[in-house]
């Protein structure tokens, strides 16, 4: 890639074993979908029950369309979820997603600038949470991944808390160490 | 905490509120209004007289806030090394900024100011403009002992930046200087589109003003034209044309101003690391940048700017997100109008290596995105709008096919020329990894930054993506993603591999 430099070998990320997300994210995913899916569907319904000059207009496509889109959608959730996956490396963490396009996000630890949890009520109810990590610049979360176990969720902020502390532990000391380098290397570039 | 010595701002920082807050007002308010004013525009009869009272009501509100806001306004520098401010006429504030927190102390000297020999200090602290102290109407040695004070401590307190500055100085490195004319920056205003802004403001109120505009000037000029030319041309026609000519005019006069409103006797140095840039008419805005902390550099150069034979370049700076990632924002540092030969005088100041590659940016050795992208554009932005306009138009009447023909070529230039722009170059300079990427349709974006400041990587696939081995890649900086779409998937890989790499065994901070 460098036109003047031979690159040593280098750890690939094409070699990432990913961990799934835990069991009970599919039923997450489901009954987060059907929790939307189903008030429409008895509002649509109700406003046929009531009005039948738009029944006689919609209610045939309604009644066809609607199966359809519930029995592709919860097969869509399926794929989604098992395509999904996280990993940690030793200096980072990488999240896959997507069925269409299929997208893997890898964040350096040492980038990371907060974390979040968020556990919405049915989240809490499964025992699960959603991690969300932010860099700088990003407009919102650069990884939001939802579906993990909350032990999970809690060990990896811990284990990244405690990366950007030994980071900066070891940055000062090489700070003082290597003051008078830097200097130079500074006055060679400016 | 008893023994604080609290200090009031001169009485001619009142000028200061007044002028602040009536600036934040138009900037902040105008568009919360815009309801309101539509109404007032078409709904109300009398318009002079309750546009009378409005104002008058609006000025002696603004000069009663600003007062109280003087009153209350008492600033005091502890000796713990802190600037306390206290502020606020509803909501009190205190505000606490420690010396160390001040990234630099800007002194600007608006013109009110100018016959007083007064001037604002600036506390700027690490990015964010909320968090910014500003002490209004102090003299300049004031200021200037604020500013000496400040820095003296940092100095003291940082132990390894003191030493680099000490290097700097015993290098006795030559200041570097660049200048722009007032013509240059006029300039700015052609290849800026903040005209277009502004009439998009006015759009609210096009109904009334072309009301106005039909019964003031249209029928005029149509009388005019039948006068002079006679029937030989649709004198109606010509009249709305000429407005439409007016129109642009004023709006391209209008920034033009702005521009020179904004860099009027631009100067930039370069020292030791540290641009500063002094400029602007009304107020003369001192921004200091350190090179460490510029994240990327952004080169510019769209239509108007390519027939002028000129750059814009931006040195864009963390932020803290939101959508305008710091492309307009105070702190990043804009040179407006660079000729060619300027902008390597930059580079040579900034990424020396640029100038060693190969004398022109343009002539390095870009790799451009696969085939792929072109054909698939082609079918998306090209073809389907094209036939979607075909269907449509064959369902009306008045069809003709040649419409979507126009559209086809059209859009498949444009197609064509953004997929001849995308373009990434990498470079490796003194132990240092850089990377150029080039995008843009008619305009040409370059953003040049060192590998290791990025902050996370993505790559995207479809499934034909991967039948033909093509990933796209993202990187996200701190100021702004760069992406580089259907390049070849082991390639994005180790492009990937790399500068996760750099990022995460670099041991300089990206800050």
């Amino acid at each position: 890639m460098f036109e003047n430099h031979q690159l040593d070998v280098l750890p690939q990320h094409q070699q990432i074993v990913y961990k799934p997300l835990a069991n009970k994210a599919l039923l997450h995913a489901q009954l987060n979908w059907l929790l939307f899916y189903l008030p429409l569907t008895a509002i649509l319904g109700a406003v046929c029950f009531f009005n039948q000059e738009f029944a006689a207009l919609a209610q045939t496509s309604l009644l066809i369309g609607l199966p359809i889109i519930l029995v592709i959608s919860l097969v869509y959730n399926v794929v989604s979820i098992r395509l999904k996956g996280i990993a940690m490396r030793e200096h980072d963490i990488a999240y896959r997603k997507g069925v269409i396009w299929q997208q893997v996000t890898i964040l350096p630890f040492s980038r990371v600038q907060h974390t979040e949890i968020h556990r919405g009520p049915l989240e809490r109810k499964l025992g699960l949470a959603s991690l969300r990590l932010y860099s700088a610049g990003g407009m919102s979360a650069d990884l939001n991944i939802s579906g993990l176990n909350h032990d999970d969720c809690k060990n990896i902020r811990q284990f990244i808390q405690k990366y950007t502390e030994a980071r900066q532990t070891v940055n000062s000391i090489d700070k003082e160490n290597s003051d008078d380098v830097l200097a130079t290397d500074e006055s060679a570039n400016g | 905490m008893d023994n604080l010595i609290w200090q009031r701002v001169s009485p001619w920082s009142l000028v200061y509120f007044v002028v602040h807050f009536a600036f934040r007002f138009v900037k902040d308010g105008v568009f919360n209004l815009l309801p309101i004013m539509v109404v007032f525009v078409t709904q109300v009869e009398d318009k002079l007289f309750w546009g009378q009272v409005t104002v008058a009501v609006a000025i002696v509100g603004l000069l009663v806030y600003s007062f109280a806001y003087h009153i209350n306004f008492r600033f005091c520098i502890t000796d713990e090394h802190e600037i306390l401010l206290n502020k606020g006429v509803f909501k009190k504030e205190r505000l606490t900024l420690n010396f160390l927190r001040v990234q630099n102390v800007n002194i600007t000297e608006p013109f009110y100011f100018k016959p007083l020999g007064l001037v604002n200090c600036i506390f700027d602290a690490a990015g964010s403009t909320s968090q910014e102290a500003v002490l209004p109407g102090v003299t300049t040695q004031y200021a200037e002992q604020m500013r000496e004070r400040v820095l003296a401590y940092k100095e003291t307190q940082q132990q390894t930046e003191a030493k680099q500055q000490l290097e700097a100085t015993h290098s006795n490195e030559p200041q570097q200087c660049l200048v722009l004319s007032n013509k240059e920056v006029a300039k700015f205003g052609l290849m800026s589109n903040m005209a277009i802004l502004a009439l998009a403001a006015l759009a609210p109120f096009m109904n009334a003003m072309l009301e106005f505009l039909e019964t003031a000037v249209i029928n005029r000029l149509e009388s005019f034209y039948q006068q002079e030319m006679g029937t030989l041309v649709d004198a109606a026609a010509l009249a709305v044309f000429s407005i439409l000519v007016l129109v642009v005019l004023v709006a391209v006069l209008l920034s033009v101003l702005m521009s020179l409103i904004r860099f009027y006797n631009f100067q930039l140095y370069f020292q030791a690391g540290k641009f500063k840039r002094i400029a602007g008419l009304l107020e003369r805005h001192q921004l200091s940048v350190s090179l460490d902390k510029v994240q990327s550099l952004l080169i510019k150069q769209n239509l108007i700017a390519r027939l002028l034979k000129r750059y814009t370049v931006q040195c864009l700076q963390a932020t803290g997100g939101g959508f305008s990632a710091g492309a307009k924002s105070k702190q990043s540092l804009v040179m407006p109008v660079l000729t060619l030969e300027q902008v390597k005088q930059v580079y040579q100041w900034v990424h020396p290596w640029l100038n060693l590659t190969g004398v022109d940016f343009k002539a390095l050795n870009f790799k451009g995105a696969e085939k792929a992208l072109l054909i698939k554009n082609l079918c998306f932005y090209a073809l389907l709008p094209s036939a979607l306009i075909a269907v449509m138009g064959y369902a009306g009447e008045g069809y003709s096919p040649v419409y979507s023909l126009l559209c086809v070529v059209l859009l498949s230039l444009l197609v064509y020329l953004s997929y001849r722009r995308y373009g990434y170059y990498f470079y490796h300079y003194q132990g240092r990894y850089y990377a150029v990427f080039r995008s843009g349709m008619i305009s040409a974006h370059y953003r040049v930054f060192e590998l290791y400041k990025a902050q996370s990587t993505c790559a995207v696939s479809t499934y034909f993506m991967r039948k033909s081995g093509l990933k796209s890649l993202s990187i996200q900086l701190a100021a702004g993603t760069v992406t580089m779409p259907y390049i070849k998937a082991e390639q994005a890989d180790e492009i990937i591999d790399f500068i996760l790499c750099q990022a995460e065994s670099e041991q300089r901070s990206w800050m």
